[in-house]
C-alpha cells in the first residue's frame, strides 16, 4: 500500500543572511535615503593574513543575530534615553559584487558599478569588506555617483583605522592593495586631502606617508589622541576638518583600529588601546553626520575562533546606522 | 645581496628577526644585538606549544623590518610624533638562528655556551623563548648578574620585579611607574651584568589570550613599553622572552600575543642599540654608552 506524500507549503525563509535581516533588492531599485548594501568578498589585495573575504557573510549573519535579539517594536534606548521604533524600508541588501580574484581592475569596476548606481539614486552605499583595499572601489563608485547626482559637490573623508593606508605602492601588489586605498581615494576628483581625516592610527607609520598627508592638509588623530582628547572631541574636530566646504561625508571603518585584545579577527592587528566603548562612541558621533557613503572592512572570521570580532563589528554597524534603523518617538 | 636592495615580497625564504642579517655566533661584535631562538618544549607546561614561540615571534617581527624595506621611508611613532632612526640597525642587529633540539641537558649546555660567547663578545643576547625553564641557565651564564623580571613567577627576592604574577590579595595591578623607576635606579648596580626576563604574563590577560599563565589586572602596553625603553638604556647582557604559547588550544590563528610582545620589544631594541631615545626627556640612563 502506498501512502500519499503530503507536501507542506509553509511560507519559507530565504536561505542565507542579509544585513540586518533586511530585504534583498537590485541596486537599481534602491530609493533615496535608503542604505544600499554591497558585499565585497575579496581579500586578494591583502598582503598578509587572509580571511576577510568571509567578512560580508559574517557581518550579515551577526547583524541578523543581533537584530533578532533587539526589540522589534517600540523600545527604550538606554544609551540615548530615547524611545524609538524600528524604521521601515531603511535598508536593502543588494548582494555581493562580482569578485575576480586574479583581476583587481575587474573587481574594482564591479564594486564601483554597484555603489555608483546606489549613489546616483540618492541611496547611501554601505560596502562590506573584504580587505581594506575594497574601500577604494566602493568610494570610487560613490564618487562617480555623487558627480552625476550633484555635479560640483564635494565630499569629506574620514577613515577610522589602525593604519594610514596612504602608500603609493606596496611591493608586488603595486598600486592597488590594502595599503594604498586612502591614497587612491585622495586622487578622486571630488575630494581633497585637506578634507581627509584619519582616526585611531597606532604604532609606527611610514614617515613619508605621514609627512605627505600633513603637507597636503590632512589631519591624523592617533590612538593616543583618542585617549587624550576623548572620543567626543575627536569626532567634533574630525567633522569640522573633513566637512569644510563639503556636502557629504564618506566614512571608511577599518575595524583594526580597535585593540587586538578585544578584536583579534583581522589581518593586521594593532595594540592601540582603543576599546569597543571608545570605538562605539566614535561611531555614535558620526551617525549624525551627513553620510553619503560608508564601508566597513577587514572582518576576518577565520582569524578569530571566538567569533567575537564579527559581533563587535556588527555592533559598530548598529551604532553608525542608528538614525536609519530607528525613529525617535515622543516621550509619554 | 644586501637586504635593502632585495625585491619585495619577501614573505618566503629565510626567516630572521626583523629581517636582520643571519650571522654565525663567532662573528658577533661588541654592542650588537644577537637574536637566538630557543624552541624548547617544556613538558611540565599546562599546554604544549611553547617551542613554537621563536618562530611566531620572528614571523610577527617581519612587520617591523623597516630598515630592510626599500619601499618605506623612515618610521614615525605616531603616538609620540617622533621619528625613529633606523640607519645602521641593519649592521647592529643579527640573527644567529635557533639552539638545536636535543635532550634537555644538551639544550641547557648549548644555551649556556651561546650566552657566554655572546656576552664575551660584548654584545647583548636577545633570546626568543617560550618556556622560562631555561632562564636559570642564562642567569648561570651571566655570572653575578642582576635580574629584572617583567611578569612571570618571582623566583628570587633579590631580583627586581615588574608586575610579578601574584599581587597578594590585590586583584588589580597598581604600579606608580615613576616611583618604580626610581626604585630600579637605586637597585641597579652597573658593575654587574643585567639580565631581563620578559614574560607575556606581564600584560593584562585581556590584551592577549596566548599566555599559559593568564594574569588579570596586568600591565598595559604603554607601561611595558616604557619599562623596556628604560631597560634598553642600561647595559643589558641578555633579554629573554618567555610565556608565549602561539598554539594554545583553539588559538593557533590568533597572533595577538606575539604582536604584543614584539611591539613592546621594539622599544628595547632601539634603546639598546642607541636609536630609540630621540627625546632627552626620556633618557633614564647613559649606562649602555650608546644613547
Amino acid at each position: 500500500m502506498t501512502t500519499a506524500i503530503k507536501t507542506s507549503h509553509l511560507p519559507l525563509n530565504q536561505p542565507g543572511f542579509r544585513l540586518f535581516d533586511g530585504p534583498t533588492s537590485d541596486v537599481a531599485d534602491a530609493t533615496p535615503g535608503q542604505i544600499g548594501v554591497v558585499g565585497m568578498p575579496s581579500d586578494w589585495t591583502h598582503s598578509s593574513r587572509l580571511g576577510a573575504r568571509f567578512g560580508p557573510e559574517a557581518l550579515r549573519k551577526a547583524t541578523t543575530l543581533l537584530q533578532s535579539m533587539r526589540p522589534q517594536g517600540a523600545s527604550f534606548n538606554p544609551d540615548t534615553g530615547n524611545r524609538t521604533v524600528p524604521a521601515k524600508n531603511w535598508l536593502v541588501d543588494c548582494g555581493d559584487a562580482e569578485i575576480t580574484a586574479d583581476d583587481v581592475d575587474a573587481t574594482t569596476q564591479a564594486i564601483a558599478a554597484m555603489t555608483e548606481e546606489l549613489s546616483v539614486s540618492g541611496a547611501i552605499p554601505l560596502a562590506l569588506g573584504g580587505d581594506h583595499y575594497n574601500s577604494y572601489p566602493a568610494c570610487l563608485g560613490y564618487s562617480r555617483g555623487l558627480a552625476r547626482r550633484a555635479p560640483g559637490a564635494r565630499f569629506g573623508y574620514i577613515q577610522i583605522d589602525g593604519h594610514l593606508d596612504f602608500s603609493d605602492r606596496l611591493g608586488a601588489w603595486g598600486k592597488f592593495n590594502h595599503a594604498t586605498n586612502a591614497r587612491r581615494i585622495s586622487e578622486l576628483p571630488n575630494v581633497d586631502v585637506r578634507n581627509m581625516v584619519w582616526i585611531g592610527i597606532s604604532g609606527w607609520v611610514d614617515g613619508g606617508d605621514l609627512a605627505l598627508i600633513e603637507k597636503e592638509g590632512g589631519r591624523v588623530f592617533s590612538a593616543a589622541d583618542v585617549h587624550s582628547l576623548g572620543t567626543v572631541e575627536v569626532v567634533r574636530q574630525a567633522l569640522a576638518h573633513a566637512m569644510q566646504d563639503c556636502d557629504e561625508l564618506y566614512l571608511s571603518i577599518d575595524i583594526d583600529a580597535m585593540d587586538a585584545g578585544y578584536l583579534p579577527g583581522t589581518g593586521s592587528v594593532v595594540h592601540s588601546g582603543i576599546t569597543p566603548r571608545q570605538y562605539y562612541e566614535l561611531l555614535d558621533g558620526f551617525a549624525e553626520a551627513p553620510l553619503g557613503g560608508l564601508d566597513i572592512d577587514e572582518v576576518s572570521p577565520p582569524l578569530d575562533p571566538s567569533e567575537r570580532t564579527e559581533i563587535i563589528a556588527a555592533e559598530m554597524l548598529f551604532r553608525v546606522l542608528h538614525r536609519f534603523r530607528t525613529r525617535p518617538v515622543a516621550e509619554k | 645581496m644586501p637586504l635593502r636592495s632585495a625585491p619585495l615580497p619577501r614573505m618566503a625564504g629565510h626567516l630572521s628577526f626583523m629581517r636582520s642579517q643571519p650571522k654565525a655566533i663567532h662573528d658577533v661584535r661588541p654592542d650588537q644585538l644577537a637574536v637566538l631562538g630557543l624552541p624548547f618544549e617544556d613538558t611540565s607546561a599546562p599546554f604544549a606549544g611553547q617551542s613554537l614561540a621563536p618562530r611566531a615571534l620572528r614571523e610577527t617581527s617581519v612587520y617591523f623590518g623597516w630598515h630592510a624595506n626599500p619601499q618605506f621611508s623612515h618610521p614615525v611613532d605616531i603616538d609620540a610624533r617622533q621619528d625613529i632612526k633606523t640607519d645602521g640597525l641593519h649592521e647592529r642587529l643579527c640573527d644567529l638562528g635557533d639552539i638545536s633540539p636535543g635532550s634537555e641537558e644538551a639544550v641547557h649546555a648549548a644555551l649556556m655556551t651561546a650566552t657566554c660567547q655572546i656576552n664575551r663578545a660584548g654584545a647583548c643576547a636577545l633570546l626568543l623563548g617560550g618556556s622560562d625553564r631555561l632562564s636559570m641557565t642564562v642567569q648561570d651564564a651571566l655570572q653575578g648578574c642582576q635580574t629584572v623580571q617583567l611578569g612571570g613567577m618571582p623566583s628570587d627576592a633579590r631580583d627586581f620585579h615588574i608586575a610579578p604574577l601574584h599581587n597578594g590579595t590585590d586583584p588589580t595591578l597598581k604600579i606608580d611607574t615613576a616611583v618604580h623607576l626610581a626604585s630600579f635606579s637605586r637597585w641597579r648596580d652597573s658593575t654587574r651584568p643585567l639580565f631581563v626576563r620578559f614574560d607575556l604574563s606581564v600584560f593584562e590577560t585581556s590584551l592577549s589570550a596566548l599566555c599559559d599563565r593568564p594574569r588579570l589586572g596586568g600591565c598595559n602596553l604603554d607601561t611595558v613599553t616604557q619599562w623596556l625603553s628604560t631597560l634598553g638604556q642600561h647595559r643589558v647582557s641578555a633579554i629573554m622572552l618567555t610565556g608565549l604559547n602561539p598554539t594554545r588550544p583553539g588559538m593557533g590563528v590568533v597572533k595577538v600575543g606575539q604582536r604584543l610582545m614584539v611591539t613592546a620589544l621594539l622599544a628595547f631594541v632601539y634603546a639598546r642599540l642607541g636609536f630609540g631615545v630621540m627625546d632627552s626627556s626620556t633618557v633614564a640612563s647613559m649606562e649602555n654608552g650608546l644613547i
